[in-house]
């Protein structure tokens, strides 16, 4: 498993009365709150950007912020939920610490990226989807093209993309990742 | 991240006078840019090149660049030279630098670094530097889409105007009628990019006949596929053009309202999209009563969220109303009854991209390109092993040989050609016998290949028939709404078969059963991808046979890919018979 230095790094905050990672909801209504509509057509065609906007933000949705979502848009939670469920973007329960995206588009497979998600398997225990039980990586194998082909395979770790990829560093990579983003936490901390 | 170029200097056009007016001044600016004594640096940035540090580059250009101009051009197809930077010094025609990093910045704006010089934009060569277009990738391409590529700033509508942006819809304003502007777009025979490869004219027809009122149209940029980036491209390098080509479809077929639902996976397009719905809204080429004509046109911006079955135009209209994406039973067509039970016209991107020469250029024009039956440029990606990777743009009826030896530089050293797999997840492979036949919409059909929507994919001797048939059959069980039987329970059907053969348990009959299965998803399947979806299967039965026979009959792999090596061959039958 990674050891990475957990000092400086923002831990999720589990709700003091469920005792899980739970989203700011004030946050939530302030983002809904530029999602104004003219009439029930209009509403409904904003659920699915609503809940993109929270999703990318948040890195998941809560059933608490979808229940914000229905009543904001005149619709209930359960329609809401249906659409969480049904598009593969949306996450219903949180993201690890550091979010690995693992390019598993054509080019990506024709150049061995399934080694890449049978190393994470072997090495963390997830796939797609997933989260570590210690929450610092969560996965999602993606099956659309990451647009960076001729580095194939590419995976994107938090917000940089590693090209060429191979199953022998891919730990290496995770490690690094995880240590390079909260040094840099760590001099922002320090600096301020 | 980047930054947005602001764009309030725009003030709202009310007249045809006012805006030949604001034309001519995008003019002026253009050519001033160009001709005058300033140091231009461009670097170009879109998704393919922010991966490898192209806003890096860009920031560090604004660091060092002194008095130069900076601007944030698009990426121009050409992913191997990324990130790339072009210099137009005073007097000179433009040079292209790539690929580079952060350190090479100022040695190649202080012009010390002509080693990394790819080309120049012109016709003439500098000194040593050939002209770009003399490169073998873009010698031999046809830029019509893409001809504002890397050279316009995508978030600057005066750019795109300078550029010929919203001539075509000018003209659907004030010159043509609506039945002249739909005639054009039927005499220029161009057929739908989104795969079915269907006649946008007729479509267009019967939008316009549709007695219903509201009505809309939709473009559908949603780009689901694994396998493809060509509308993501289009969206990154010139949003005007996607816009105006909504914009002439609204006004031909009466539409008052367009869309365009982009799949959720290219944050950088929508974005520039946005912004230049937002422009073309200050400048009031979008609103009520535009430029005076008394016309009302609307625009929205819809995003996916990663299902790709919501690229069938039926599934994209729910998905736009804000419920599941799941296909529906037609007839009603979409062009009756679509989005919000009103008269809907939906094409793909890039044919709408196609509308605006169309209108300014002329059908007749359009349909002197490309084939008997396919008419036009298409844009083409190339992913795998072969030695240069990008978007390009070429002339319908170019063979595979040409497009992957002459424009891509063939396969990339160490790797042997085995197959091109065409048509994404819904068609099969090619081998070198079809190498040398031109490619459009129909030539590939007999040999269960496709052109779809463009994107190749190359895969060499180390990759196995069966695991790739896997990984396409298993892209489409994901994929599948599971609204109905065949498709939802077929498809894990089929992958259970492959898997058994994957690890040595199968046997012969599993060959048959996997055609008798296909045939009936084929058959009883709602919606297109369910009626595709056994066909990259089928096709790689008939084309490598022999490798499903050897994990078979002699277990083994011969790429070593499955999980059939003699030990865990042993491992697997042990375990079953555990269990
Ligand atoms: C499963 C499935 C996925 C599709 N995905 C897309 C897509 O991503 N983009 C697209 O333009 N068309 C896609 N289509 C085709 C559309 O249904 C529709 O035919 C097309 O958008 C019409 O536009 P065109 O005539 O300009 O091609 C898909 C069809 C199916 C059955
Ligand atoms: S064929 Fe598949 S994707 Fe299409 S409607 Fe049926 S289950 Fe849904
Ligand atoms: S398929 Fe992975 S980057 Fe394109």
């Amino acid at each position: 498993m990674v050891q990475p230095d957990h000092t400086h790094a923002p831990r999720p905050v589990p709700s003091p009365y469920t005792g899980r990672q739970e989203i700011d909801l004030d946050v939530v209504r302030e983002m809904l709150s530029h999602f104004t509509y003219s009439d029930h057509e209009e509403a409904q065609e904003l659920i699915l950007s609503a809940l993109q906007e929270i999703n990318e933000h948040f890195g998941w949705v809560s059933f608490e912020a979808a229940e914000i979502v229905a009543d904001h848009l005149g619709t209930s939670a359960t329609r809401v939920f249906a659409i969480l469920t049904f598009y593969a973007d949306f996450r219903t329960t949180p993201r690890g610490h550091h979010h690995m995206l693992l390019c598993h588009g054509m080019s990506c497979y024709v150049m061995g990226s399934s080694k890449l998600v049978q190393k994470v398997r072997d090495e963390y225990g997830i796939g797609d989807g997933d989260t570590t039980p210690d929450n610092q990586l969560s996965v999602q194998v993606a099956n659309f093209c990451l647009g960076v082909c001729d580095r194939s395979p590419v995976v994107k770790i938090d917000d940089e993309y590693y090209g060429h990829v191979d199953p022998e560093n891919l730990t290496d990579l995770v490690n690094r990742a995880i240590a390079g983003r909260e040094a840099m936490q760590a001099s922002e901390v320090n600096h301020g | 991240m980047v930054s947005v170029k602001p764009g309030e200097h725009l003030t709202k056009l009310t007249s045809k006078d006012d805006y030949i007016a604001f034309r001519e001044q995008a003019h002026q600016k253009w050519e001033t840019l160009w001709n005058g004594d300033a140091t231009v640096v461009s670097v170009g940035v879109g998704s393919s090149s922010i991966a490898k540090g192209a806003l890096e580059v860009l920031e560090q250009a604004h660091q060092v660049g002194g008095n130069a101009i900076i601007r944030e051009v698009s990426g121009n197809g050409a992913f191997w030279m990324e990130p790339w930077i072009e210099v137009k010094r005073p007097g000179v025609d433009p040079i292209l630098y790539g690929p580079l990093t952060v350190d090479d910045v100022a040695g190649v704006i202080a012009g010390e670094r002509n080693d990394l010089a790819v080309g120049v934009r012109g016709a003439n060569p500098v000194g040593e530097i050939r002209p770009l277009n003399e490169h073998h990738y873009f010698k031999h391409q046809i830029q019509l889409l893409t001809r504002n590529a890397g050279l316009i700033e995508p978030d600057s509508i005066e750019d795109a105007i300078a550029r010929g942006a919203y001539d075509g819809y000018f003209k659907v304003l004030f010159e043509m009628s609506q039945e002249e502007a739909i005639a054009e777009v039927t005499t220029a025979q161009v057929r739908g990019r989104g795969g079915g490869g269907f006649p946008a004219g007729i479509k267009w027809e019967s939008g316009r006949k549709a007695r219903n009122n509201p009505k809309f149209i939709v473009c559908n940029s949603h780009e689901g596929e694994p396998n493809v980036y060509k509308d993501r491209h289009l969206h990154e390098c010139d949003p005007h053009r996607i816009l105006e080509g909504i914009l002439i479809a609204c006004i031909a077929c009466g539409a008052e309202r367009g869309y365009n639902y982009i799949g959720g996976e290219y944050p950088l397009g929508i974005r520039r999209f946005r912004k230049a719905v937002a422009d073309a809204e200050r400048i009031g080429l979008i609103g009520k009563d535009v430029l005076g004509t008394g016309k009302n046109v609307a625009m929205r911006v819809r995003t996916g969220g990663g299902a790709y079955v919501c690229g069938e135009a039926s599934a994209l209209m729910y998905s736009i109303m804000g419920v599941r994406g799941q296909p529906r039973t037609k007839p009603p067509r979409s062009v009756e009854e679509g989005l919000w039970k009103r008269p809907t016209v939906a094409n793909n991107t890039e044919t709408l991209a196609n509308v605006p020469d169309i209108i300014v250029r002329g059908g007749e024009w359009y349909a002197s390109l490309g084939t008997e039956n396919s008419k036009g440029t298409k844009l083409m990606t190339m992913q795998g092993p072969s030695k240069l990777s990008g978007v390009v743009e070429v002339e319908m009826g170019v063979t595979m040989r040409h497009l992957l030896d002459d424009i891509y530089g063939g396969m990339r050293e160490g790797y042997t050609f085995k197959g091109i797999q065409t048509g994404g997840a819904s068609a099969g492979p090619i081998t070198e016998d079809a190498f040398d036949r031109p490619i459009d919409f129909d030539s590939l059909s007999d040999i269960h290949g496709m052109l779809g929507s463009g994107g190749w994919v190359l895969f060499d001797e180390g990759v196995c028939a069966v695991d790739m048939a896997r990984y396409l059959t298993a892209f489409s069980r994901y994929e599948s709404c599971s609204k109905c039987v065949p498709c939802r329970l077929g498809n894990p059907a089929l992958v259970e078969i492959l898997d058994r053969i994957r690890f040595g348990r199968g046997s012969l009959e599993d060959l048959a059963l996997i055609r008798r299965t296909s045939k009936y998803i084929i058959e009883l399947s709602l919606c297109g991808l369910g009626q595709v979806a056994p066909v990259p299967l089928v096709a790689f039965l008939d084309a490598y046979e022999e490798e499903f026979r050897q994990h078979i009959v002699d277990g083994v792999c011969k790429c070593g890919v499955c999980p059939i090596s003699a030990d865990s061959r042993q491992a697997v039958f042990t375990e079953v018979a555990a269990d």
